[in-house]
């Protein structure tokens, strides 16, 4: 960036959305925090003003040729050069205003829902942080910018995971989340260390073009580094096995788990996958890896919400589920299959999320039996949108999903991935099975409730007027209809993003999407017959198998494995060692050198003692040692 | 090497300025406490001026040592009055007056033989400024002595929890350091064919054979080690710091440990060049066994300082990594990171002074629920903490990464399990952030005060500090990089 060169005007308007939230994050817990409708309007204003920035340079460069660059150093330290800038090109425009739509629309909805909570102006001043560190990750020109704001993001969501951190539960979610989350990241660091040795830069755009990187680097060292960078990937957007931490990030806020569940945190693990698509790419191993794990956890969370009560649980493992389903879709090679699914979904994973949060807040429960029997149905709003979310989810037609599904399905059928594919069939299935049986619970509820409600979570927070809440529903549910039929502008758009895109082919099987909605028809029906119909017990049929019904309900068993791993390996472990060892060995040992120093004393102060007789008795056993010696050697 | 004598002596007015205000506050009747508090905040906030006025006055084009003031002392012995800084030492005068002015601050309500309080912490504060300015060998070793002997006092009198035994633990094991260092000088000035203990006459040219250097050096970074807490002889550390008084916590922590890295840096790596490059590898696997092992056993702690002091001990584990990088990055990010874990700690004892103040309990078991209490002053406590982590755009981030990324390249086993490190180190901050300011507000606690606007100014010194060096850490790398560059150019 030469400061002799007027700059450009997206220069400008990018920097201006991007600092605006941070300059109301500042504002805000310097100054505001206390003044609650002040806060709220700063931080509103800023990511408003962040998103028609967003639309402007979309408008402005949806016909763009080449990305566009803007560098300048940041910091020099002998041969290290750490630079700062923005790219931006189609994959990180894209991205950047549905970061932005979704974080302004659900800070419009917080207005209701967090109205009188005493922490207000703190909920934004967190929300505007959250806000800045994901939009400035997605429109990062290095792989060390990324990193840091991928910290920062963390950081947000930690603070508001753990926002009502009276609640042993959230504050320990919080923890679990940034922790685990910490581990894939470690990967990552050390994955982005090793390629910062290697070619000396971390541009993105050098690191996604394959010749420069073919040359400088070995095969192996590829596979490598991408492996490590994928361990991020992995902890950010909770795949297996780094995946329990995201269920629990529901203790938060419910329009935090809208924003975190759809735009921000967790797809910032699939956004990476994406923009470094062409760097990924080059390795087979990494990619493979990236499709089974993405298979695992798809398979793996769908079975878990198959037999939860909660919810919002249910949408948080539907979330795992749907991230390994982009990954599965970048994994077979297919960047604008993942890229598309990954803004289909932010769009109606937010709204699921808020439906959800509109019956919390009117029924007083997260229990959705509970919320059936307390009348959720006579809430039309939430109902309607509900079913539109859900059945986006489900990939029905005409909704957004229907077609960003489609094109991940045909994708594992093209390039080849039959087992991959049918476990995609599978999780669709199962995907639409558990979001249709949520409908029905709510919509036909019974009165024989079999176990008591558990505690509801955000139970105490009724107050705030409800238009924002629904305007904003209605405007997700009104994109979720519509985008779908933008697929085809936006894969031109996204076809221009230059390096790592191959033109997806798009699926010619006609038969699929016949299959698909067939299939999907087929997991309703299942659903209406053991949950719908007037007959139904609403018993599903996991839960008949005990063995089935324990093993999903538990979460696999996973996070009982890891906290006995930290229990017993961490904290009794190799803490305890250590603390022994502290202990008793090194403090041990010097205190031990302590007493002797002052043994040795008392016995050279006994010797000094001054008694004739000791002495008397010392001169005689050295004249009988003398004549001895002497004796003997003569 | 060549140097200009500076046309102000302003490192010896930095000297007469804690001098002075020694003077005045042993002038000061005992009964007056609050005058004597001000005459501290004075002398020492001019300090603060000073080393702030040090550190943009000085010509980073020109590089070099800069400021240099020369009066013989002992001619016939070779030993001069000889002051002068550059990038290594600026930042470190920098951090001395930082931490010094917030640490009086901090200890403003303390009442307990005031005078005598203040005049042994700028006693000890003198001993620090002197090391890091002074370029003779001879005023090296009775500097750091001046800095070492007020701490006994400070922590067996006004300190808490097993504090004799704190107290003369910290001493001796100081006291074996300085029986390290002191034959080392020796030996180097004997060898060194010139009769001198001038540190830049030392450094020029081969005077030493490589087996002199190796002996030296180790001898250098024993002894300086034992100061900087290099595993295994980190133990009086943690002690030491839940046994000292909170403004003596900030001092020992943020300034203290720092001289020892300091003097590795301005002795050990200096005049033997060779004895680096051979202990080198040693030095990373020391370095490598702090940084897991202090978060290791910082998991298992049950007392607040406890935690802070093993935190320290990892954190002056990234800095001996550095060291032993030998790169210019390594060295960089070193010497970030030493300033960076300065302020953080005393940030970190800072808040936890307040909060022990107040609650008059260490046990992290006791604790719980104070963020509803004191927001104001458990937001420092979780800021430093989230430094500690190495959050980005906060200071210790830009250290623990540039000292990483030279690491990695020199020793990759040692750096990815430093690395590694980060992710128990996360657990171990965010578990005592949660059990002491997190949870439902205890009643026994109930009607404690949050920090007022006063009391809150030394912490929020530091944390702006933090914040500052987070978002532009160019600020200080560039000032590091100009020694840094001179000191590998040379080699």
């Amino acid at each position: 960036m030469q400061p002799a060169t007027p700059l450009p005007n997206s220069l400008i308007v990018t920097a201006a959305a991007l600092l605006l939230p941070l300059l109301a994050f500042g504002v805000i817990m310097l100054a505001t925090r206390s003044r609650h409708r002040l806060s709220a309007a700063i931080s509103i204003g800023a990511a408003g003003l962040s998103l028609l920035a967003a639309v402007y340079l979309l408008v402005q460069h949806w016909q763009m040729q080449a990305p566009l660059i803007f560098q300048a150093v940041w910091m020099v330290s002998g041969q290290m050069t750490i630079p700062i800038g923005i790219l931006l090109d189609p994959i990180s425009l894209s991205m950047f205003a549905v970061v932005a739509a979704i974080s302004f629309l659900v800070q419009v909805y917080s207005l209701g829902y967090m109205a009188g909570d005493p922490g207000f102006g703190c909920y934004y001043g967190c929300m505007s942080l959250f806000a800045w560190a994901m939009l400035t990750l997605t429109v990062s020109s290095s792989l060390l910018q990324i990193y840091i704001f991928w910290e920062l993001v963390g950081l947000a969501s930690y603070l508001l995971i753990g926002f009502w951190f009276d609640k042993f539960s959230a504050s320990e979610a919080g923890k679990k989340a940034f922790v685990m989350t910490r581990t894939g990241d470690v990967a990552f660091l050390l994955g982005l260390v090793l390629l910062w040795l290697q070619l000396g830069t971390l541009d993105i755009p050098v690191l996604t073009n394959p010749a420069t990187v073919g040359a400088q680097l070995s095969p192996g060292m590829i596979t490598l580094t991408a492996l490590l960078i994928f361990g991020g990937i992995v902890g950010k957007s909770a795949q297996f096995p780094l995946l329990t931490w995201l269920p629990d990030a529901m203790e938060g806020p419910t329009p935090v788990s809208a924003l975190l569940h759809s735009a921000t945190m967790v797809a910032a693990g699939v956004y990476l996958f994406s923009r470094l698509f062409g760097f990924f790419s080059l390795s087979p191993t990494a990619m493979a890896v990236c499709l089974t794990i993405g298979t695992i956890s798809m398979l793996l969370a769908s079975t878990m919400a198959m037999v939860a009560r909660d919810i919002k649980q249910v949408w948080a493992y539907s979330t795992i589920s749907q991230l390994g389903f982009m990954l599965m879709g970048l994994g077979a090679g297919s960047l604008f299959a993942g890229a598309f699914h990954l803004i289909t979904h932010a769009g109606f994973k937010a709204l699921l999320f808020l439906c959800a949060d509109v019956f919390i807040h009117h029924c007083g429960t997260n229990d959705m039996f509970e919320i059936g029997r307390q009348g959720g149905r006579r809430l039309k709003s939430a109902v309607v949108c509900t079913i539109i979310g859900a059945g986006a989810l489900s990939g029905l037609p005409p909704l957004s999903g229907f077609f960003s599904k489609e094109m991940i399905l045909g994708h594992l059928l093209d390039s080849g991935h039959p087992v991959a594919f049918l476990a995609a069939a599978v999780g669709a299935f199962l995907t639409t099975y558990y979001s249709f049986r949520l409908i029905f619970i709510i919509l036909f509820p019974r009165d024989s409730g079999d176990a008591p409600p558990p505690e509801s979570h955000d139970g105490h927070h009724h107050a705030g007027s409800e238009w924002p809440m629904t305007t904003v529903l209605w405007c997700l549910a009104g994109v979720t209809v519509v985008l779908g039929f933008f697929q085809t502008p936006l894969h031109d758009f996204l076809a221009r993003a230059g390096t790592g895109f191959q033109a997806a082919t798009p699926a010619h099987h006609s038969w699929l999407p016949v299959a698909a909605c067939l299939l999907a028809a087929v997991a309703i029906l299942q659903a209406w017959f053991e949950y719908g119909r007037k007959k139904a017990r609403q018993i599903g049929w996991v839960e008949q198998i005990p063995f089935l019904a324990d093993l999903f309900g538990q979460r696999w068993y996973l996070d009982r494995l890891y906290r006995y791993l930290l229990d017993t390996l961490v904290y009794r472990g190799v803490s305890r060692l250590f603390t022994a060892n502290d202990r008793r060995v090194i403090d041990g040992a010097l205190d031990g050198l302590g007493r002797s120093t002052i043994g040795l004393g008392r016995v050279i102060d006994w010797v000094h003692g001054g008694m004739i007789q000791y002495r008397l008795m010392i001169m005689v056993a050295a004249v009988i040692g003398l004549i001895l010696f002497i004796g003997w050697g003569g | 090497m060549a140097y200009q004598l500076a046309d102000f002596p302003f490192l010896t007015t930095l000297l007469l300025c804690c001098i002075a205000g020694l003077l005045a506050i042993l002038a000061t009747p005992a009964k007056h406490t609050q005058a004597i508090k001000i005459v501290s905040a004075v002398f020492s906030g001019l300090t603060l001026v000073i080393s702030i006025y040090l550190f943009i006055a000085y010509d980073q084009q020109a590089g070099g040592y800069q400021f240099v003031e020369r009066v013989a002392w002992i001619p016939a012995l070779g030993i001069a009055y000889f002051n002068g800084v550059d990038g290594f030492a600026l930042p470190m005068l920098l951090l001395t007056g930082i931490v010094f002015f917030t640490a009086v601050l901090t200890c403003w309500e303390m009442e307990l033989r005031v005078k005598e309080f203040f005049a042994l912490v700028f006693l000890l504060v003198t001993g620090v400024f002197g090391l890091f300015m002074s370029l003779d060998l001879f005023f090296i070793f009775v500097w750091f002595d001046v800095s070492l002997f007020p701490m006994y006092l400070l922590i067996a009198i006004w300190g808490s929890t097993r504090k004799e035994y704190g107290a003369m633990k910290l001493t001796l094991y100081l006291l074996a350091g300085s029986a390290l260092i002191l034959p080392a000088i020796v030996y180097l000035v004997v060898h060194s064919g010139a009769m001198t203990f001038d540190l830049l006459v030392l450094m020029e040219g081969d005077r030493f054979t490589p087996a002199q250097q190796r002996i030296a050096f180790f001898l250098l970074y024993i002894g300086f080690g034992i100061l900087a807490g290099v595993f295994p002889f980190h133990t009086w550390s943690p002690v030491g710091h839940v046994a000292a008084p909170t403004a003596v916590s900030m001092i020992h922590a943020g300034v203290l440990m720092k001289i020892g890295a300091f003097g590795i840096l301005r002795v050990g790596i200096f005049l033997c060049p060779e004895g680096w490059q051979y202990w080198a590898p040693l030095m990373a696997v020391l370095a490598t066994c702090g940084i897991v092992y202090g978060t290791f056993v910082g998991l298992n702690q049950t007392d607040l300082k406890y935690v802070i002091g093993y935190s320290s001990v990892a954190h002056m584990g990234i800095v001996g990594l550095g060291l032993s990088t030998m790169t210019i990055d390594g060295l960089n990010g070193a010497v970030f990171q030493m300033f960076a874990h300065g302020i953080m700690t005393a940030l970190f004892f800072s808040s936890v002074g307040y909060i022990y103040d107040r609650t008059h309990t260490k046990a992290i078991a006791e604790l719980g629920g104070l963020s509803r209490i004191m927001p104001r002053a458990t937001t420092f406590f979780i800021l430093a903490a989230l430094t500690g982590i190495g959050v980005p755009c906060l200071a210790s981030f830009w250290g623990e990464l540039v000292v990483f990324m030279s690491c990695v390249r020199v020793y990759p086993v040692a750096g990815a399990l430093a690395i590694g490190a980060l992710a128990v180190g996360a657990l171990f901050m965010l578990r005592v952030v949660q059990k002491t300011c997190y949870g439902p507000p205890l009643k026994k606690f109930a009607g404690l005060k949050d920090i007022t606007a006063a009391l809150a100014v030394p912490r929020i010194i530091l944390a702006s500090v933090i914040v500052l060096l987070g978002l532009f850490p160019g600020l200080l790398f560039d000032m590091i990089n100009t020694a840094t560059m001179q000191l590998i150019g040379l080699r």
